[in-house]
């Protein structure tokens, strides 16, 4: 009887146990699996998304996408115009024990600028040349020219326990500061993290967040219908009335036609303004992303990016005037050959088709290109085979209009196809320029140049869309992050 | 004098005797009912191919991204301008079936032509042949099947450049290598039999022997591997034109259109069940054409219809009788 008893009272305690963990877990589906956990190593979206939670960056951004000091107990004083003094929060230790002191920001910086180490994120930092400790807690960077995004580029790197690091399964363990604990990784199947009891900041609500990998979005929106998965990413516009909550909120990705100010029937400033008259952005938004896109402002930038210049709007949908401005050019029935991809980003076939029709709508004759992808990026990468213009879909994660510009707008840039040296010298000038203001103002400037030229053919931004369970509160991020200690379980 | 109005005579009678030939053919056609049907249906989709502006009620790529995924005609929201309703991006997806049909059925037919001819050609060297070449074309053919499809595509589009011309080349590059397994192997076995050899004997040269004697009694299993591969031909050259190995826009095609289509399935079935609807249609009346021309070029089949018939025909003399 009275073992009968106890083993009842057991099974009870264990229920209300899993009831009550239940309660606290959150499942999130993603599109890729991570190929590393190693947080320094790939350009890869999946690893982001679990380590965004495990690790931290010396700054923060808020929701809306402010920057803020993370793991740097203030935010960084430039002591002369290539060295950054940044001062580091104190009694933080990394899930294993290791301490966060001025020694693991020497090491994590010079392990990711490490030439041999050939982190894919090089990118973000190759201005970083040295990092220096003063004191435990305090660090100097050293930049090779002045470097006024060095906050920005901060908010990417992701700082690593020098001893754990260098442990040959830190890729698959991954240990962090952050408010999320490593626990386990069945390949294939899921990776599940646990809160950080020991966490510095705010403490997380959210107690157990577990990891899916489902590639097809069709697949995702099913298991979030079953109640299996409680969030899942890139939601496709067309089933958000289906799901409990869509959660959308303007991202990072600009679907944008490069045109060719250098040769062919694109080399004429009117008929690239023509081109841009000619499309009709508002429908493209409501209509083919179903309002899940805003209409981008005549610059590759969003209202939140650093640069943003609020003053320059799309070019309006003018059929009329752009039939004109082709007439006045003498390009009426030229023929514009436009490259696209299919299936690699939301909905790039149809913007590429639908473009199409509005241009041939005015009077030039687009000649489609839809190539695979492979193919696809060598014709953007070489300057010589990329057409008259070409459909790409630039995302800039650090916020800042550098990143875009360099490669887009500037001539010589990876993805840039104008020779406009005005231009060029505006953008370099920006890059030095450390006072904010004067920044500002000269990429409001360089935004207008390009603007009037019409180097591209400007379309939307595009919202990011989660699918989201009734049960769990969250709100997402300009950033395109998904912080588990941002969600709030209902009871 | 006499010498020439000897040979028109004969030409005359060579030009009854094919008239005969096809008015009987066009009888067997109309007593094999479903064979009919196939014909008919045949018939329709090449005049649709052919008379494609005359017959589509609009262009099918004018768009109109407001009036996008209507619904077709008989649903609540549907219109009669639009009958089978409209695409992602509002285009009319009669007009674009009527359209994809020119490049869905060129494609599937010039590619199972292109191939089925080549591969037939290397199958039949193979078998009758025997011995090194056999081992060297069958090599070949092992080499190819092992290597990727995918990749040839993508070594063919950097050098030509996709198009619809493209597509056919790949396709029959890819498609050739089971017609010569198939006609090889069954050249083996009718090689061995007894009016193969009678022949050899007579002294017949090897290609009479070929295409006189070996290839007619190949003909129903080659039908209908030809009639497979139709079909699956129609799709490859979706997958193909998906990945933007094939045909671009704006021209269209059935299996383009399920490719493109699939994404909104669950908010618009019709984007991909019409233009699947148009290729079971198609493939449905091919099966039942070949079907019958199976049945009458297979002397076993002819024969075992021939005693069918009797035998319904001594029934009925019998009945009578009593």
């Amino acid at each position: 009887m009275k073992i009968r008893g106890k083993l009842l009272l057991g099974c009870f305690l264990v229920m209300a146990l899993a009831a009550f963990a239940n309660a606290q877990d959150v499942t999130i589906a993603i599109g890729s699996e991570p190929t590393t956990l190693d947080p320094q190593l790939r350009e890869d979206g999946g690893e982001r998304a679990v380590n965004d939670n495990i690790y931290e960056t010396l700054m923060a951004r808020t929701p809306k996408g402010q920057l803020i000091p993370g793991l740097a107990a203030s935010e960084p004083r430039l002591i002369d115009p290539q060295t950054w003094e940044i001062k580091l929060r104190s009694g933080i230790k990394f899930h294993n024990g290791e301490p966060f002191n001025a020694d693991a920001v020497v090491f994590s910086v010079k392990r990711i600028i490490n030439p041999k180490f050939n982190s894919e994120q090089i990118s973000f930092f190759n201005t970083i040349q040295d990092a220096q400790k003063v004191d435990n807690l305090t660090v100097r960077l050293k930049t090779d020219g002045p470097d006024p995004i060095l906050l920005s580029r901060l908010y990417w790197m992701k700082i690593v326990p020098p001893k754990h690091s260098m442990d040959s399964k830190f890729a698959e363990k991954p240990v962090g500061t952050g408010p999320y604990r490593f626990v386990q990784w069945d390949r294939g199947e899921s990776i599940t993290l646990v809160r950080n009891s020991n966490y510095w900041g705010t403490k997380p609500l959210v107690s157990r967040v577990k990891y899916r990998f489902i590639e097809e979005p069709g697949t995702r929106l099913a298991g979030l219908m079953a109640g299996e998965f409680d969030i899942i990413t890139n939601l496709l516009p067309e089933f958000t009335q289906q799901v409990p909550k869509a959660i959308h909120i303007l991202g990072l990705e600009h679907p944008i036609i490069i045109l060719n100010a250098d040769g062919g029937p694109t080399k004429d400033v009117r008929v690239r303004q023509a081109l841009n008259y000619a499309v009709d952005k508002d429908a493209l938004a409501e209509g083919l992303f179903e309002g899940f896109a805003q209409v981008a402002q005549g610059q590759l930038l969003s209202p939140s990016f650093f640069g943003y210049n609020p003053k320059v709007k799309a070019y309006p949908y003018n059929p009329d005037k752009a039939k004109q401005l082709l007439k006045a050019a003498g390009a009426v029935g030229a023929t514009v050959e436009l490259i696209g991809t299919a299936g690699r980003w939301l909905k790039d076939r149809e913007l590429v088709e639908a473009v199409a029709a509005y241009w041939d709508a005015v009077g030039v004759k687009t000649k489609v290109r839809i190539f695979e992808f492979n193919e696809y990026l060598n014709r953007l990468f070489d300057r010589k085979t990329r057409g008259d213009a070409i459909f790409v879909v630039s995302s800039n994660e650090l916020l800042d209009a550098d990143k875009s510009f360099s490669a887009y707008y500037k001539a010589g840039g990876i993805g840039s196809s104008n020779t406009d040296k005005q231009l060029a010298t505006l953008i370099d000038n920006a890059r030095s320029e450390t006072d904010f203001a004067k920044r500002k103002s000269i990429y409001h400037q360089a935004v207008k140049r390009a603007f009037d030229q019409a180097y591209f053919t400007w379309l939307l931004n595009i919202e990011d869309i989660y699918g989201v369970s009734a049960r769990v509160d969250w709100s997402g991020r300009v950033d395109a992050k998904i912080l588990v200690s941002e969600m709030k379980v209902k009871k | 004098m006499a010498e020439a109005a000897y040979s028109s005579k004969m030409l005359s009678g060579r030009w009854q005797d094919r008239l005969r030939g096809l008015r009987s053919l066009t009888q067997e056609l109309w007593r094999d009912k479903a064979g009919f049907i196939g014909m008919l249906l045949i018939a329709a989709l090449l005049l649709m191919a052919v008379a494609a502006p005359l017959l589509a009620p609009h262009d099918p790529a004018a768009q109109d991204l407001r009036a996008r995924l209507k619904p077709p005609a008989w649903s609540a929201q549907g219109t009669w301008n639009h009958i089978l309703g409209t695409d992602h991006l509002g285009r009319d997806v009669l007009s674009r079936l009527i359209y994809g049909s020119r490049v869905s059925l060129l494609v599937g037919a010039a590619v199972v032509t292109i191939a089925g001819t080549f591969g037939v050609i290397m199958g039949l060297l193979a078998g009758y042949r025997g011995g090194r070449t056999d081992s060297i074309i069958m090599r070949w053919i092992d080499t190819q099947v092992a290597f990727p499809g995918l990749l040839l595509a993508l070594i063919i589009l950097a050098v030509i450049g996709p198009s619809m011309i493209t597509v056919i080349i790949v396709l029959s590059l890819n498609g050739w290598m089971v017609y010569g397994r198939m006609t090889r192997s069954a050249v083996l076995a009718v090689r061995q039999t007894a009016y193969v050899e009678a022949a050899e004997i007579v002294g017949c040269r090897a290609h009479r022997v070929i295409f006189r004697h070996i290839l007619p009694n190949l003909t129903s299993p080659l039908l209908t591997l030809a009639i497979l591969e139709f079909a699956r031909i129609v799709l490859a050259e979706a997958a193909l034109s998906f990945l933007g190995l094939g045909i671009q826009p704006p021209a269209t095609s059935w299996g383009l259109d399920v490719a493109t289509g699939k994404d909104y399935i669950f908010r618009a079935w019709w984007l991909v069940t019409m233009p699947g609807i148009a290729i079971s249609i198609t493939v449905l009346a091919v099966n039942l054409v070949a079907s019958w021309m199976r049945l009458i070029s297979d002397p076993q089949e002819r024969e075992k219809q021939f005693a069918r018939k009797m035998a319904v025909r001594q029934r009925r003399r019998r009945a009578t009788g009593q």
